[in-house]
């Protein structure tokens, strides 16, 4: 496996859905290919960071007038 | 779609408020969540949830229940969220191509070794998700294409399946897995750029 085949299947194999022949070859790769672990695990720090600073929270007072705006709605 | 979800949304376009509240609890954080993502603006977003609620209980009642009511709404706000974005920021959004990786003929990464090497994944993530860092990730996300956002918050931030995301943006697993992937490399890449040389 190249380092272009492994981070081509970075994707599957940091979500789970890799299957299990396919990781233990990159996982061959990884093991002599500093760049490469490099690359993994930054990418996957990337997913998580992504994950936490995506996750918005909506705000109360936006909720408020989502409530008076649909009783607006109903009531015409 | 279950029979509960079903019962519910024909209570909620029949009018009746109590529905429409349960509705709004479960679905208005996600809604807005996914919203934010795509337009990458609170009172844009604000708009799309207001639609989307309309449109939930105007159209509610004509609602086929072959996808579950969650897809169906994660639907609505995608092509929302996607309408109100039409011809904004384009500004803004790059060309992933040059923030994918380069490739020497023999398959290794081209570039410089202590680039390729470099690895600022130890720092916690506390420090990563504050100051400097923060906003160059916030950046990143901006200038990403919307279509790339959507899918990166349906899976990312909604953990829902592959399948499912195809579904809700109406486009083949293949495509969303690789705009998955090339929205993460793309951010990857620009933290990498900015973070890489203090590792």
């Amino acid at each position: 496996m190249t380092c272009r085949e492994a981070i081509d299947v970075l994707a599957d194999y940091v979500d789970g859905t890799m299957p299990a022949d396919l990781a233990a070859e990159l996982e061959r790769h990884l093991a002599g290919c500093d760049p490469c672990r490099a690359y993994l695990a930054t990418y996957r720090t990337t997913r998580a960071l992504v994950s936490a600073a995506a996750a918005v929270e909506m705000p109360d007072e936006m909720k408020t007038r989502l409530r008076r705006f649909l009783a607006a709605q109903q009531r015409r | 779609m279950s029979v509960e979800d079903r019962d519910l949304l024909a209570r909620a376009t029949a009018g009746e408020a109590g529905a429409l509240e349960t509705l709004m609890t479960r679905y208005s954080a996600r809604v807005y969540r996914l919203a934010y993502g795509i337009t990458r603006n609170a009172a844009d977003a604000e708009e799309v949830v207001q639609d989307v609620f309309l449109q939930i209980v105007n159209k509610g009642g004509g609602f086929e229940g072959r996808a579950a009511l969650s897809s169906w709404i994660y639907r609505i706000t995608t092509n929302v969220s996607l309408n109100k974005r039409r011809g904004k920021h384009r500004e803004l959004e790059t060309s992933l191509d040059e923030l994918l990786p380069t490739y020497l003929p023999d398959g290794h990464r081209a570039g410089e070794r202590a680039f390729l090497v470099a690895d600022w994944s130890g720092t916690p993530e506390s420090e990563l998700l504050s100051g400097e860092s923060r906003r160059i990730l916030e950046a990143a996300i901006d200038r990403l294409p919307e279509h790339y956002r959507a899918v990166l918050v349906l899976k990312d931030v909604d953990e829902l399946s592959s399948d499912e995301v195809a579904e809700i943006v109406g486009d083949s697993v293949a495509a969303v897995k690789t705009r998955l992937h090339r929205a993460r490399m793309a951010l990857r890449e620009q933290l990498t750029r900015r973070l890489g040389a203090g590792a």
